[in-house]
C-alpha cells in the first residue's frame, strides 16, 4: 500500500506537466534542493540553507513570521470584505451594518481583519524591538533595517486608513483629528491636509482616496518591500547569528 | 499527573502531533462563527412562530404566507433598511389579532400599508439590527432609540404637518406650542419650512401703570396662577425682591396711554347696580371669550380672552372703562371687538366686573416707594428672563434667538442633553421634564413653569418629538404641508368695520380668521338679506347646544347696511347664482312631498329642530326660520352635497337626486316661525 501510493508519487513527479512547472526534478542531493530553491520565485527569496539553530524558537521568535502571517490574513479577510463595502457616503456605513447582521460569519470576517491589524502592529514593534536589541540592524544588514523602518510606516498607515472605512463617527472624527495634525506641517501643512482628503473637510472624496490606499497602494507597496526585506535576509547572509552563543545560552 | 503527562505525549509529544492537534483546534474555533450563524436569534424566533401557528385553526394559511430567512422592507429613497419582520413575523396576520406573545402579535390597524414606509420612519430604532438587543434597547450608541407607543403620533407629524383626525394628542400639542406662547422664545420651523405662529395675545405693557397697580403686578410676577389658574403666563419663581424690583420698572417705565383721561364714578356696590351690569355682560356674550369662576370653582365661559373671575382686584376703574368703550385705542392689535355700548352701559358693566375682587390677592402685599436702584435691578432682570419676547415694554427690544431652536429637537442626540439626577435617560423623558420642571436643570436656567396638566405636557411632548431630522430629510412629495393663512383683508368702509368689530377673531373669510365661529366666505350665496339685517340687530343663537355665542354689538342701522350689502356682494359662492331658484317653482304640493321625506326617509329632525315642543335634534341648528334665513339656492346646493360648500361639516352627503332636493328646498323654504322681536 505505501509502496503503491509512493510509487504515484513519483510517477507524478517524473510527469511532464509536473516537470514543465518543477524543472528542478527531484532529489535529496544537495544540488536537488539548491536547483529546488532556486527556480521557484517564492523560495528564492529565501537562503539556500539555514542553520538549524536559527530555526528554533528562541532564535528570532518566529516574530518576522507572525507579522508575515498576520498579514496574509488580513490580505484574506480584507478581500472577503471588499466583497461587502462600497466606499461611498450612503452605503459605507450601511455595508458595515449588513455584515453584522446578515452577512453570514460577517461579524467574524470584520473582528478577525481588526484584531490581526492590531496584533501586526504589536508584531512588527516586537520584531523590530528583538531586531535592534540583538544588534541585527549592524553592516551589512543596514539597508534590510531601512526597507523594515519603511514598513513598519505602512504597517501603520494601513491601520489608519482601514479606520476611515467603516464611517462611523468614531472613524469620521479620528480622520479629522489625523488630517488636522498633518496640517500643523509648517508651510505645506494645508496642502498635505487638501492632498489626504482631497478637499477640505472629511467627505467622499476622502473615503475614496482611503479606500484606494488602503485596498490597493499600501498593500501592494507593502507586498513588493516585504520581498525585498525576505530576499535580502539572505543576501545578508541569512538570519542574524551572533558570533559567541549567548553566554546563559544553552544552543 | 502521569496520567496528564501521557495525554500531553500523546497529542503534543512531537512537532506533527501538536501540528495536528492544533489545525483541530484552530478548525473547531473558526467552526464557532457559522455555528453562532446557524444558532441566531431571528432562526429561534421564526421556528417559534412556526410552533405558534401550527397550533391554530388556520394553520394552513398562515404557514403559506411564512417565508423562511431574513426578511427586509427596502426602500432606498425613504432611507428605509428594516428586517424587523424577520422576528415580527404576525404583524398582517388578521386571525392573529387574540396572540399577546412579541414578537408574533398583529399590528393595530394604521391608514398605511405596513411595506409603505417600513417599521423605523413610525417606531425609530435600530431597523437594520436582527437582534431584540440591537433593534430595541441600543439607546446609549444608536440615534433613534425605540419610540415609546404613548408618543407614537409624533411620528405621523413628520409628514402630517395639519391637523389629523387619528392624532388628538399631536393636534393638542401642536395647538399649545402655538396658544402657550412656546414660539415667542423658541424658533419653530416645522419640514415644510412654515414656522409656529403663536397664537396667544399677550398684552403690551407700555403703558401698564394706567392698567393696574404695582402691588398686582408684584402679586402677578410672583405668581400669575394666583390670580387666575386658566392663564399663561409662567411662572417665574421671582423672589420676593425680584418681583418688586420688576414691578417698581414697570410702573416706572409705563407712559401715559392715548385715550381720553375721563373722570369715573366711584364703584357702586348696589346690588341692584351689580345685577344690571352683570344682565348686560351676559346679554353682549361676554362670557363666549372670556371665563369665570363659579361658586363651585369650576370655569365657565370661554378661553379666548383672559379670565375674569378676580378683575376688580386688578384693573383700574378709568382704565377699564376706556377699554370697553373701544378696546383698540388701547391696544391696536387686540382681538377684543369694539362693543358699541353707551356710556351708562359702559359704567354697569365696568361696575359689575369691579365687584369682582378678591381680598386675599393683595392683602399680604406691602410695597415701600420704588428706589431708583430697584428700578434698574428689575430692567435688569426683564432683559435676563426676556420678557420682552412676548410683551412691548418701553426701552426694551424683543430679544432674538433667546431661546434654543426646537426645529430639531425631535432628533436631538443623547450626547447633546444634559439630564437632571433621577430622570431616566431617554429623549421623551427629557422633554416632558424640561417643560413641567424647567428649573430643576439648574439654578441659573431661565425657562419658567407653565401651568400645565400631565396630559398637555405629553401632548407638548408629542408635538416636539416629530420635528425630527427624518422629517426634514423625507422627499417632499410625501409632505402635507401646513395650511398656510391668508392675509385677505376686507375693503372699504365694511373692511373697516369688519376689523372694528373683530370679525376675524372667531369667523373665517377667504382662509383668514378664526374657527370659533361659521366660516363666512360664501355668506352672501347663503342667506337672505332681511334675516341677516335681522340678525346683526340682534343675534340670535342658531345652535341650541352651544353656550358661545355672538355678542351683540349694537350697531347702528348704518353700518348694519354697510356690512348686509357688503357680505351679500362680496362673500359669493362662485359655483351657483344664490336666485337660480325662483320661489315661485316651490310649489305647495313639492312642500308637502318634501315634508314626508324630511320625517321619514331622511330623518332630519334627529338632528334639526323645527317645533321646539315636538323635536329633539340637538346637533344642527335650528330650522323653523330656514323659509326666513337661507336662500333657496344655497339650500338646495347644501343638500346635494353639503362638504362641497363647507369641507368637512358634519351634515352627512345623502347623495340626494335632483327631485328629492328640490321637494326638501321646497318644504324647508315654507319655514318662516317669526323670532319674538325686541327680546334678547
Amino acid at each position: 500500500m505505501a509502496n503503491n501510493i509512493q510509487h504515484y508519487i513519483d510517477e507524478l513527479h517524473q510527469h511532464r506537466i509536473w516537470r514543465s512547472v518543477f524543472r528542478s526534478g527531484s532529489g535529496d542531493s544537495n544540488l536537488h534542493r539548491a536547483q529546488a530553491v532556486q527556480s521557484n520565485v517564492f523560495l528564492h527569496l529565501f537562503a539556500v540553507k539555514s542553520r538549524r539553530r536559527m530555526l528554533e524558537f528562541s532564535a528570532t521568535w518566529y516574530l518576522g513570521a507572525l507579522t508575515f502571517g498576520t498579514f496574509l490574513v488580513l490580505v484574506i479577510t480584507g478581500i472577503l470584505l471588499m466583497l461587502y463595502y462600497h466606499p461611498s457616503v450612503p452605503q459605507a456605513y450601511a455595508d458595515m451594518k449588513d455584515l453584522q447582521f446578515v452577512v453570514s460569519s460577517g461579524v467574524f470576517l470584520r473582528n478577525l481583519h481588526r484584531w490581526s491589524a492590531h496584533a501586526m502592529v504589536f508584531l512588527v514593534f516586537a520584531h523590530m524591538f528583538k531586531v535592534f536589541y540583538r544588534g541585527a540592524y549592524r553592516p551589512p544588514r543596514e539597508f534590510n533595517w531601512v526597507i523594515g523602518v519603511v514598513l513598519l510606516l505602512i504597517t501603520l498607515l494601513l491601520s489608519y486608513t482601514g479606520y476611515l472605512l467603516p464611517w462611523d463617527q468614531l472613524a469620521y472624527w479620528a480622520v479629522t483629528v489625523g488630517s488636522n495634525i498633518a496640517s500643523a506641517v509648517p508651510l505645506l501643512g494645508q496642502k498635505i491636509r487638501f492632498m489626504m482628503l482631497g478637499g477640505n473637510s472629511v467627505n467622499a472624496n476622502a473615503l475614496l482616496r482611503f479606500y484606494v490606499l488602503h485596498c490597493m497602494v499600501l498593500p501592494l507597496t507593502a507586498i513588493f518591500l516585504m520581498a525585498i526585506h525576505f530576499w535580502r535576509i539572505r543576501k545578508d547572509g541569512g538570519l542574524y547569528a551572533p558570533d559567541k552563543p549567548a553566554k546563559e545560552g544553552t544552543k | 499527573m502521569n496520567g496528564l503527562r501521557s495525554l500531553w505525549n500523546k497529542f503534543f509529544g512531537n512537532s506533527s502531533r501538536a501540528f495536528g492537534s492544533m489545525s483541530v483546534i484552530l478548525l473547531l474555533s473558526l467552526a464557532i462563527a457559522p455555528a453562532k450563524d446557524f444558532f441566531s436569534e431571528w432562526r429561534h424566533a421564526q421556528k417559534n412562530y412556526v410552533k405558534l401557528i401550527r397550533t391554530r385553526a388556520d394553520a394552513v394559511t398562515l404557514e403559506r404566507h411564512v417565508e423562511p430567512g431574513l426578511q427586509q422592507i427596502w426602500h432606498p429613497e425613504l432611507g428605509v433598511v428594516d428586517r424587523c419582520t424577520t422576528c415580527h413575523l404576525g404583524l398582517k396576520e388578521a386571525s392573529l389579532s387574540n396572540v399577546t406573545q412579541q414578537p408574533f402579535a398583529k399590528h393595530p390597524p394604521i391608514p398605511h400599508s405596513l411595506t409603505q414606509f417600513g417599521c423605523v420612519i413610525c417606531h425609530r430604532g435600530q431597523g437594520t439590527a436582527t437582534t431584540e438587543r440591537e433593534a430595541h434597547h441600543s439607546t446609549d450608541s444608536w440615534e433613534e432609540p425605540l419610540l415609546p407607543a404613548n408618543y407614537i403620533e409624533a411620528s405621523c407629524g413628520q409628514c402630517h404637518l395639519s391637523p389629523l383626525r387619528g392624532t388628538p394628542t399631536l393636534n393638542e400639542g401642536r395647538r399649545l406650542l402655538a396658544s402657550e406662547g412656546c414660539a415667542r422664545c423658541h424658533n419653530i420651523k416645522l419640514a415644510d419650512g412654515s414656522v409656529v405662529v403663536p397664537t396667544d395675545d399677550p398684552p403690551e405693557l407700555n403703558h401698564i401703570a394706567d392698567k393696574t397697580t404695582r402691588e398686582w403686578i408684584f402679586a402677578w410676577v410672583k405668581n400669575p396662577q394666583a390670580y387666575a389658574a386658566s392663564s399663561t403666563m409662567p411662572n417665574f419663581g421671582f423672589s420676593d425682591d425680584d418681583a418688586r424690583d420688576i414691578s417698581a420698572f414697570l410702573v416706572a417705565q409705563s407712559t401715559k396711554g392715548p385715550y381720553p383721561a375721563r373722570t369715573v364714578k366711584a364703584a357702586s356696590s348696589d346690588p341692584n347696580t351689580v345685577q344690571q351690569g352683570a344682565s348686560l355682560y351676559g346679554q353682549s356674550f361676554c362670557a363666549s371669550c372670556h371665563a369665570t369662576q363659579n361658586a363651585a370653582g369650576n370655569l365657565v365661559g370661554g378661553d379666548f380672552g383672559p379670565e375674569l373671575t378676580r378683575v376688580g382686584s386688578k384693573l383700574k376703574p378709568e382704565w377699564l372703562e376706556s377699554w370697553i368703550r373701544d378696546p383698540a385705542t388701547y391696544d391696536p392689535e387686540t382681538r377684543m371687538p369694539h362693543f358699541r355700548l353707551d356710556d351708562k352701559q359702559v359704567g354697569l358693566i365696568s361696575n359689575y366686573l369691579q365687584s369682582k375682587t378678591d381680598s386675599d390677592l393683595l392683602a399680604n402685599v406691602h410695597l415701600e416707594p420704588a428706589t431708583q436702584k430697584q428700578a434698574e435691578h428689575g430692567r435688569a432682570l426683564v432683559l435676563e428672563y426676556g420678557c420682552a419676547s412676548c410683551h412691548q415694554i418701553n426701552g426694551v427690544k424683543k430679544p432674538e434667538n433667546f431661546a434654543p431652536d426646537l426645529s430639531r429637537i425631535g432628533s436631538k442626540p443623547f450626547a447633546q442633553l444634559a439630564f437632571p439626577a433621577g430622570v431616566e435617560h431617554t429623549l421623551p423623558n427629557y422633554l416632558t421634564s424640561k417643560i413641567s420642571k424647567p428649573r430643576a436643570f439648574g439654578a441659573g436656567l431661565k425657562m419658567p413653569k407653565f401651568a400645565l396638566t400631565t396630559p398637555q405636557v405629553d401632548a407638548l411632548a408629542t408635538a416636539l418629538l416629530s420635528l425630527t431630522s427624518r422629517a426634514n430629510a423625507l422627499p417632499a412629495s410625501l409632505r402635507i404641508a401646513t395650511q398656510h393663512e391668508s392675509h385677505y383683508q376686507p375693503a372699504g368702509k365694511a373692511g373697516q368695520l369688519i376689523s372694528d368689530l373683530r370679525c376675524f377673531s372667531c369667523h373665517a373669510f377667504n382662509g383668514r380668521g378664526g374657527t370659533m365661529a361659521p366660516d363666512l366666505s360664501w355668506e352672501g350665496s347663503s342667506v337672505q338679506r332681511e334675516w341677516l339685517v335681522d340678525f346683526l340687530k340682534n343675534p340670535n343663537t342658531l345652535r341650541p347646544a352651544l353656550i358661545r355665542r355672538m355678542p351683540k354689538f349694537n350697531l347702528t342701522g348704518a353700518e348694519i347696511n354697510t356690512l348686509t350689502d357688503y357680505i351679500l356682494t362680496v362673500y359669493q359662492n362662485p359655483a351657483f347664482d344664490r336666485d337660480e331658484i325662483a320661489p315661485s317653482s316651490l310649489t305647495p304640493q313639492l312642500a308637502e312631498q318634501g315634508k314626508q321625506l324630511y320625517y321619514s326617509k331622511y330623518s332630519c329632525q334627529s338632528c334639526h329642530m323645527i317645533d321646539a315642543q315636538k323635536d329633539k335634534g340637538y346637533i344642527g341648528p335650528v330650522l323653523s326660520q330656514a323659509g326666513l334665513r337661507l336662500t333657496p339656492a344655497w339650500t338646495y346646493q347644501w343638500l346635494r352635497n353639503p362638504q362641497a360648500l363647507r369641507p368637512g361639516t358634519i351634515e352627512p352627503n345623502q347623495h340626494m337626486d335632483d327631485a328629492d332636493a328640490k321637494a326638501l328646498t321646497a318644504y324647508l323654504m315654507t319655514l318662516k316661525l317669526r323670532a319674538k322681536q325686541g327680546g334678547n
